[in-house]
């Protein structure tokens, strides 16, 4: 049976990953995502699934919560705004450097520094080309509806399962805050002990005569070694380009222009799509719904097609180069962003394709 | 030290003169309102010129502090101030650098630099306002909130142990800890001109209420039926006398402190410890820091203001000596002090 409710964003991953059968929440309060913390609380998910929900001391204490707490197997999350997601990057990139699998969801607000409470995706370089320290790269799933907030919190523990690395939800303010009509999953249950000896052999789970010695380490003083190991993670991501790549197209078949927006930007988009065609203009609309891996070859194969990209977020213009290295230049891609907590209105994105695409 | 002393004014500055032209955007009937009306009162009368004073903060609603103080400003990052003070008073040891920070911001998130900046003893003023609670996130709860208590993280009561600040500081080896409250701006004012006044880290701890998210937190020692029996007002050099009537008083027995009144079983005012903030050993200073009702009154006023080398004095000798001792006196020194070549 369908089981609809009406959820905030932030409220819709929190229940979502409760019913994924999440073992432990490490957070700390930040706008514009305390309630994701606070709706747990509430929840009180020990005295149903057994969930553990912990607010730290800090954002560094809540990672190395989820490392400890991934080390055993278990699935295990985290969530922050941005100025607590640049904190988190040294424990990222060593959960990354461990192969460990966890969720992490960052429900973005514009920056540097402090910035502003207000909205943005100005963290999506930090998202998809490191953030941390060293070759290693997030798996980075970006929601543009409560629907999905709620949809990829159990995607992204499965996919953290699958390739032993973590996931990220990159949100924003707008989706976080947003209150949506969703459609939630049945409870999965929590990984048994069972489960965990037979699914997850490197897991922390005690030093039993029929298994050898573990330690979760990301460190290889032997060079050669952690070249092999780097190889490894590279060999990974690659099977992550080959097979996880998630998109979607609005309007493309007969497009002569093309939009690539993101979350809340891609529905803005999809407005201005509609506007742009009421004037005639036949735009299209290429959501990725993974910003890592990118959705390269669909873009490569639209470049053909189209005669120039808008590509709309909410920054200075951070995904706009990965548009321009799908497509290698072959035709006109440009930027179009509101930035800063602004949020960008149909008509603008209608306007800036008018003026740097069409018209330029 | 001649070389570390800050400007003195040359003209009397009034309260007036610290007070910025920003907007307060605290809520009405906040704590925060008095602690800086005590801070205006009290810039003026530490005579220093008002361009070396420093008012830095980390983020929270009391971290929004330096906006309203017409003085310079360093609104920096959560949990970070106190390595940020550091960094402003190494780098110009001729400001007066004045800290304003959350019970969230030092103790939860800053809690590592909290530490060391006092370890170090580097010469700032600390206002640590302890409400209790995380006033601009909306009401979660705080490494200082009381045990069991309802907040927006702890539908159930919370089910930490709260930190007792004062004894965080003086095991950290806090030279100076003085405690005062929202409700008593002429203690506060006092207080922070003996922080002034000392050398080292001073840490006040301020005891505010957040009227939105944990109102009267503070009323079993702030509320008027309550307050005479639960304050303990230290002065130096006077026994520790409390209640209306000032018949009351904290005397040592089996280690303990423990609250007497005169008069009854024989006990007089001699049985009643006298105060010292300035010796040197911090033990009595830190059971008196962890003194709270209802068995004891909680101990407000100076605690404690012994005399230790700061850093900054330290790092002054170590340039001195090296100075002295340096073969290098002069440029043509310094020139020939490595390997020299003469190119014939
Ligand atoms: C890295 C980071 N994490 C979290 C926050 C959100 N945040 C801002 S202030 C604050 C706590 C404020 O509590 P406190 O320090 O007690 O100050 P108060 O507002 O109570 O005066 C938090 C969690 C932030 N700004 N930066
Ligand atoms: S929320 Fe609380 S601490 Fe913040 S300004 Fe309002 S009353 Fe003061
Ligand atoms: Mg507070």
């Amino acid at each position: 049976m369908k089981e609809l409710r009406l959820m905030k964003g932030n409220e819709a991953v929190a229940e979502a990953a409760i019913r994924a059968g999440c073992d432990g929440y490490f957070g700390y309060p930040i706008t514009p995502q305390s309630e994701v913390m606070e709706y747990l609380m509430y929840q009180e998910p020990h005295k149903t699934t057994g969930m553990v929900v912990l607010q730290a001391e800090s954002e560094v204490a809540a990672i190395n919560m989820v490392y400890g707490g991934a080390s055993c197997g278990k699935r295990v999350m985290t969530s922050s705004s941005s100025p607590g997601i640049s904190l988190k990057q040294e424990g990222i990139s060593y959960i990354a450097g461990a192969e460990l699998p966890c969720l992490i969801v960052n429900v973005v607000r514009g920056g540097p520094g402090l910035g502003t409470i207000q909205p943005a995706q100005s963290d999506y370089f930090q998202s998809t080309k490191g953030g941390g320290h060293g070759d290693y790269r997030l798996l980075v799933l970006a929601p543009a509806s409560v629907q999905e907030m709620a949809d990829f919190a159990g995607l992204g523990f499965e996919l953290a399962f699958k390739y032993r690395n973590p996931v990220l939800i990159l949100s924003d303010g707008v989706i976080g805050q947003m209150m949506e009509k969703v459609e939630l999953q049945p409870h999965q249950p929590r990984f048994t002990k069972e489960e965990i000896k037979a699914n997850t052999p490197w897991a922390t789970y005690g030093k039993t005569d029929d298994r050898g010695r573990n330690i979760i380490t990301s460190l290889d003083l032997d060079s050669h070694k952690q070249e092999k190991h780097v190889t490894h993670l590279a060999e990974k991501y690659q099977a992550m380009e080959e097979n996880e790549v998630r998109y979607e197209e609005f309007q493309t078949e007969d497009a002569e222009y093309l939009i690539v927006a993101y979350g809340s930007s891609a529905r803005i988009s999809q407005k201005a799509v509609d506007i742009a065609r009421a004037k005639g203009i036949k735009v299209g609309l290429l959501r990725p719904i993974t910003l890592f891996p990118f959705p390269k070859k669909p873009l490569a194969k639209l470049a053909t097609q189209v005669k120039g990209i808008l590509s709309v977020e909410m920054s200075l213009g951070q995904m706009v180069e990965d548009v321009k290295l799908a497509v290698e230049c072959k035709i006109k891609v440009e930027h179009f962003g509101r930035y800063g907590g602004i949020i960008p209105t149909p008509d603008e994105v209608v306007a800036a394709l008018e003026q740097k695409i069409i018209g330029g | 030290m001649e070389n570390y002393t800050v400007e003195r004014s040359k003209v009397e500055l009034t309260k007036e003169d610290f007070v910025s032209d920003q907007m307060v955007k605290w809520c009405p009937g906040c704590g925060d309102h008095a602690i800086l009306s005590s801070v205006a009162n009290v810039f003026p009368k530490i005579g220093y010129r008002k361009e070396n004073f420093c008012l830095v903060s980390g983020i929270g609603c009391s971290s929004r502090f330096p906006y309203y103080v017409n003085t310079y400003g360093f609104h920096s990052i959560h949990g970070r101030a106190a390595a940020v003070s550091s960094g402003v008073k190494i780098a110009n040891p001729h400001l007066s650098v004045w800290m304003a920070t959350g019970d969230g911001d030092s103790l939860a998130i800053g809690g590592n630099h909290f530490i060391h900046i006092i370890r170090r003893n580097i010469d700032i003023n600390i206002m640590l306002f302890n409400n209790q609670i995380y006033g601009l996130t909306k009401g979660q709860y705080s490494p200082t909130t009381p045990m069991g208590s309802f907040t927006k993280t702890s539908p159930q009561g919370t089910i930490e142990h709260p930190f007792n600040p004062g004894e965080l500081i003086l095991g950290a080896q806090g030279t100076f800890f003085a405690r005062g409250v929202d409700t008593n701006p002429k203690m506060m004012t006092e207080i922070m001109f003996e922080a002034a006044r000392h050398d080292g880290t001073s840490v006040v701890e301020i005891l505010q209420n957040c009227v939105i998210f944990a109102d009267k937190t503070h009323a079993q020692i702030t509320s008027k039926d309550l307050r005479d029996d639960h304050q303990l007002h230290l002065k130096n050099g006077e026994p520790m006398l409390f209640g209306k009537e000032k018949n009351k008083g904290i005397r040592m027995r089996n280690s303990r402190l423990e609250a007497v009144e005169i008069g009854k079983d024989g006990i007089t005012e001699d049985d009643i410890l006298v105060h010292d903030q300035y010796q040197q050993d911090p033990g009595l200073h830190l059971m008196l820091a962890k003194m709270a009702p209802p068995h004891l009154p909680i101990a407000l006023g100076v605690i404690r203001s012994a005399m230790y080398p700061t850093y900054d004095d330290l790092v002054e000798e170590q340039i001195k000596y090296a100075k002295e001792n340096s073969k290098i006196k002069n440029m043509d020194d310094l020139l020939n002090s490595g390997d020299t070549w003469v190119i014939e």
